[in-house]
């Protein structure tokens, strides 16, 4: 059987296009277990990403940044609101030891 | 930092959940476009960027408290990067990793890295600086590169360059590790 495995510079450049289209996942998607081996252990493949990473924010970016921003703010807007309806998870686990503490005497309450 | 952006990052600090969120459009209106370049350099995609960015907001609405001691632009972006944006560009591809084979540290490391100093320069800086760093690349590599960022695929730039796919995909990756160098030193100097 041939060997499919792409070496580091093929995924480096296959790394770069996915991001440079915004196909992330399709890339992540089609790495091999060796491939994936090659890339953890590679750290010329690390030091490249952050270059290509910054040309992509560099070169693309100017793509998004013209979008609408008034209307991005409404959809902001809507998610502090849904927050706003929901209670807080970080209080959650504190409520729910007062929770307990309170309903012990009570059904205590009730038994006696 | 300019005085916009102060006064947006001041309203920011109100007690009042209301009158925070009163304060969000202008802090919205003063850093969409820098935390949307920031984050197009991750995801490379502008419905993720939005997705993500939208949390982020909310986020900081909810506990503005670590943005409270930022003094300047770079800070800001660190700071919101730290602690904000990153858990959310690690959850985008989360949970894909059942059917992708790179280990969890890796996948994140790929999608939400740690911190250098070229990723917290300003785009402005990050432009001159790239532009200084490509003009000292030999001219098939500067080209190479070019031609990547016109959104050239492998195989064009070969036939513009006259050269076989796999030659060009080595000669990025080279050029990739040169700009690095280039781009490390200049760090170094300032």
């Amino acid at each position: 059987m041939a060997d499919m495995n792409r070496t580091v510079q093929e995924l480096l450049s296959d790394y770069a296009g996915a991001l440079r289209d915004g196909s992330v996942p399709i890339f992540l998607q089609s790495l091999t277990r060796q491939e994936g081996q090659t890339i953890a252990s590679s750290d010329e493949f690390w030091q490249a990403t952050e270059v290509v990473r910054i040309l992509n924010g560099v070169g693309f970016a100017g793509k998004v940044a013209t979008a609408d921003v008034g209307l991005f703010m409404s959809r902001v807007d809507a998610n502090i609101v849904s927050r706003l309806k929901k209670p807080k998870t970080s209080s959650r686990t504190r409520r729910t030891t007062e929770g307990r503490s309170m309903t012990k005497p009570h059904r205590t309450e009730e038994r006696v | 930092m300019n005085r916009r952006l102060r006064n947006a990052l001041k309203g920011l600090m109100a007690p009042d959940g209301d009158r925070r969120r009163r304060a969000m459009e202008p802090f919205v209106r003063a850093t969409f476009d820098m935390f949307i370049r920031y984050l197009y350099r991750y995801l490379g995609n502008e419905v993720e960027c939005e997705d993500v960015l939208e949390d982020v907001y909310a986020d900081i609405w909810e506990n503005p408290e670590r943005l409270c001691h930022v003094a300047t632009e770079r800070e800001l972006l660190r700071t919101v990067y730290m602690y904000y944006m990153r858990k959310h560009l690690r959850e985008v591809y989360r949970r894909m990793n059942r059917h992708v084979c790179l280990p969890q540290k890796d996948l994140e490391n790929l999608t939400a890295p740690e911190l250098g100093i070229l990723e917290t320069m300003s785009q402005a800086e990050l432009t001159q600086v790239l532009a200084r760093a490509m003009r000292r690349l030999k001219a098939r590599e500067r080209r190479a590169v070019e031609l990547w960022m016109e959104g050239y695929s492998s195989r064009a730039i070969a036939n513009e360059l006259r050269t076989t796919v796999g030659a060009v995909k080595m000669l990025k990756f080279r050029t990739m590790l040169k700009l690095k160098s280039m781009l490390n030193e200049y760090c170094d100097k300032s």
